[in-house]
């Protein structure tokens, strides 16, 4: 990052030639030594190192069986069946419609996830006000910033789950449980990208008399157009993985046919399913990487890191021509039409005089919390639990990934893979081994691979933090590997110029940058395998998500709320958390 | 320069040719030990690949390059690591490892002398010893030691490149367009510094694009114009009209 003091210094200084005078560039900014360093990096081990310990002892408690015997037979019968799936065309007919119904909802949630996004996104930001904004946007956006953290900080599935109880099992339950945490989150991402762009164009159209409105859609959502485009699309990506997940409060779609096929044990009709998800999941990830990639916008780790990328050098994005991001562009409104006809999904739900009764009940039913049974310390525990079980599940998620990513790395920037035509080509399958296994971690829900868990483990902490650490492995084994393709050859290459060995050269080299990148995104991870926690709970693994299940199908509506709270609290006090630790090891 | 100064690269009819276009023409080059040599030319003249073969990565498609009396082309990785120590290559300073604190940058010099395991140790833990503080002293950059690298200065990573080539110590130091993003102060800087490295038994091969610091550095220049060497003169006797003959356009 060049150093703002370079670019902005005074005319006076670089105007006069002075001799090289080093001493004079000894900046008055405070020195870092070495017992500095030594301590942060002491620190820095221990906050890794004594959660991790501390977690593991709560997840495997002595004296405690672990291992389910009956259940393990499961497990085998399950795999038994790997090669056998149900073919016959009534229930291939059955995948097909529960995965036109998956999409459906997926591509609603999101269309209404941009919606929110956007209007969001233009209150939030700085650059669609005139000088500053009149004092009652103010006092909305300081309501609306708490509203969408809020928001966001409650999981899709528990969404669902509230929604349920509202609206029955209405499609509109899928596609608000989509829109309302995914719009948060865009109205987050497209408010900074909005900051981001160069405000010249707008200045000059509003210095003409424009008025806000059209002056921000003639200037402002242009050069973002790309932007939101390939956010879009990750989204949707994105949406797709949540909607099968929504299939275990029973609300349609691949993710139900799941669900129910495995608790009633047929075992051939999951594989069928499950490759189904997983081929759904590969074509939708593969689509949107090459939207992004011909886009040159971002990549999907950017993204994720939650912040939109800066444009390089304050410049506004190059937008792309390419045929596939216009065909793309062209097929949204019919895809959205197709999507409406096809999933039956209906305002009407929303406006029902008994839909506003059920709200009006929830809402009062909701009010004042109360503590469940046992009081405190059951929430303390069931907070514990989750913590513990997100740590053990980012441990094993890290385990995957500096195992498996290595290979996913993507070397074409590299000029092709050196080496004989046997090596290249051994190398290329194990690259295509890599991805296709970090995509078959990623696309089977976690419900699903807690359900397999729970067949075979008691349940607890445990379980839950398996089958969250295989997902999230899948799921950072590809940021991770994304963005070590970033990682520069340069330093590695000048390092081989001077006669270092090629081994030693990447562990010099390549891999502090590497582990940097690592640690970031898992730290980034964390936050949000805290919040996944709720939906290996709600099959049954531990902490809050169960105990919120159990007390929303005993309708104890007061300790549901409490449970809420204290699931936001967890939920942000370890983004803050995270944030906080991603902010020291940048400096 | 001396006649008699001990020769640290012989090019005889040197070329290189990428892929059938070739990047570099029959050139014949002697440099001595304690020259401080300019490479002058137009962009796309082949500046680059000579400074690849003088380094050894590169091998020649005809003729012969020889570093330090042995010639480079088919030896094996380990004899040719061996010569790749005795030289230190600096490029803009984007070679630098950029998430990493400075004093890791500095020490990623002596990797090659080090070896595996004193190498892995100070990778786990930074070592700070004498020639390292040394180094970053007399680029003025002692202060910055445990700071990390991406949050320098552009001027301030290119002395940290060159504290690299001080404590690595090599005998030819190659620097491939070394200031050409620098103002015209730090440039002079980055080449006094440059100069200091070679100074005592080193030599000094530098690509530039500005004449003037050529006279100001350098004790010779070549200037190469498509892959052609077009002269070859003590600094002394560098006129406008060879200047003029190697930038003209066509």
């Amino acid at each position: 990052m060049p150093d703002v003091r370079d670019t902005y210094r005074l005319p006076a200084d670089s105007d006069r030639p002075e001799p090289p005078n080093l001493d004079a560039q000894r900046r008055t900014r405070p020195r870092v030594t070495g017992r500095q360093v030594t301590t942060r990096r002491l620190i820095g081990a221990l906050v890794l190192v004594v959660p991790l310990v501390w977690a593991l002892g709560r997840a495997l408690p002595v004296g405690h069986d672990i291992v389910n015997r009956g259940g393990a037979r499961l497990i085998g019968d399950l795999l038994g069946q790997a090669l056998s799936p149900r073919l016959d065309g009534d229930f291939l007919r059955l995948v097909l419609e529960a995965t036109g119904t998956t999409l459906a909802f997926a591509a609603i949630g999101t269309a209404g996830a941009l919606v929110i996004g956007l209007l969001g996104g233009l209150v939030l930001s700085d650059v669609a006000w005139t000088h500053r904004p009149p004092r009652t946007v103010r006092a909305v956006r300081v309501v609306l910033r708490g509203l969408l953290v809020a928001t966001r900080s409650i999981h899709e599935l528990v969404w669902a789950l509230l929604l349920v109880s509202v609206l029955g099992l209405d499609p509109l339950v899928a596609v608000l449980a989509i829109a309302l945490p995914f719009g948060a989150q865009t109205a987050q991402v497209f408010g900074d990208t909005f900051d981001g762009l160069p405000t010249s164009a707008l200045h000059s159209l509003r210095n003409a008399g424009a008025t806000t409105m059209p002056a921000v859609a003639f200037a402002l959502l242009p050069p973002a157009s790309p932007l939101m485009l390939s956010y879009a699309f990750y989204r949707f990506e994105c949406a797709v993985r949540s909607t099968v997940l929504l299939g275990a409060v029973g609300v349609g779609g691949l993710g139900q046919e799941l669900v129910v096929s495995l608790s009633s044990r047929n075992w051939d009709e999951v594989w069928t399913l499950i490759a189904a998800v997983i081929i759904v999941s590969a074509l939708v990830d593969a689509w949107s990487g090459r939207l992004r990639a011909d886009m040159a916008v971002a990549s999907c780790s950017e993204w994720s890191a939650g912040a939109a990328p800066e444009p390089p050098g304050g410049v506004a994005p190059r937008r792309s021509r390419s045929r596939w991001a216009r065909w793309s562009a062209l097929a949204i409104i019919p895809g959205l039409v197709a999507a409406w006809l096809a999933s039956g999904v209906s305002l009407s739900g929303l406006t029902s005089s008994r839909t506003r009764a059920l709200t009006g009940g929830l809402v009062e039913d909701l009010l004042p919390p109360k503590l469940p049974a046992g009081g405190w310390s059951v929430v303390g525990d069931a907070v514990l639990d989750t913590l513990a079980m997100a740590v053990v599940a980012m441990a094993i998620a890290v385990l995957i990934t500096v195992v498996i990513a290595p290979w996913a790395v993507t070397t074409r920037a590299q000029g092709g893979a050196p080496g004989s035509l046997p090596a290249r080509i051994a190398r290329r399958m194990a690259w295509a081994l890599a991805r296709i296994g970090l995509l078959v971690l990623r696309s089977v829900p976690p419900t699903v691979w807690a359900v397999i868990a729970l067949l075979a483990l008691f349940p607890g902490i445990l379980p839950g933090a398996l089958a969250l650490g295989v997902y999230t492995g899948g799921v950072l084994g590809r940021l991770v590997a994304e963005s070590w393709e970033s990682v520069s050859p340069v330093p590695r290459n000048a390092l081989l110029r001077s006669g270092v060995p090629g081994a030693l050269a990447t562990l010099a080299a390549v891999v502090p940058a590497s582990a940097h990148q690592l640690l970031t995104y898992t730290l980034y991870r964390f936050e949000i395998c805290v919040r996944e926690t709720a939906v290996v709970g709600i099959v049954g693994a531990a902490g809050l998500g169960r105990l919120l299940s159990e007390n929303l199908n005993l309708f104890r509506f007061p300790v549901v709320s409490t449970l809420l709270i204290a699931s936001f609290a967890v939920s942000v006090s370890s983004e803050l958390l995270s944030r906080r630790l991603r902010r020291a090891i940048r400096a | 320069m001396t006649a008699s100064a001990p020769v640290v690269v012989q090019l005889e009819a040197a070329g290189r040719s990428f892929g059938g276009t070739p990047a570099l023409v029959a050139v014949d080059l002697t440099i001595r030990t304690g020259e401080r040599l300019a490479v002058l030319g137009p962009s796309g003249a082949g500046k680059s690949t000579l400074l690849a073969l003088l380094n050894g990565g590169l091998q020649p498609s005809h003729g012969t390059v020889s570093l330090f009396g042995e010639a480079t082309a088919g030896l094996p990785a380990r004899t040719r690591r061996r010569l790749q120590r005795r030289v230190g290559t600096i490029s803009q300073g984007l070679d630098l490892i950029e998430q990493v604190r400075v004093l890791h940058n500095v020490n990623a010099g002596r990797i090659a002398e080090w070896g595996t395991a004193r190498s892995l140790a100070a990778l786990a833990w930074p070592r700070t010893d004498e020639r390292a503080g040394a180094a970053l002293e007399s680029v003025g950059l002692d202060w910055a030691i445990h700071e990390r690298t991406e949050r320098l200065s552009g001027g301030e990573r290119q002395r940290v490149a060159i504290a690299r080539l001080l404590v690595q110590r090599p005998e030819l130091v190659l620097a491939d367009e070394p200031v050409a993003s620098l103002d015209p102060t730090r440039a002079a800087e980055v080449l006094t510094l440059l100069g200091r490295v070679s100074s005592d038994t080193g030599t000094l091969v530098v690509t530039l694009h500005q004449p003037q610091l050529a006279r100001d550095h350098c004790t010779r220049a070549i200037g190469l114009r498509a892959g052609r060497l077009v002269f070859d003169t003590p600094i002394a006797e560098l006129g406008a009209d060879q200047l003029d003959q190697l930038y003209a356009r066509g």
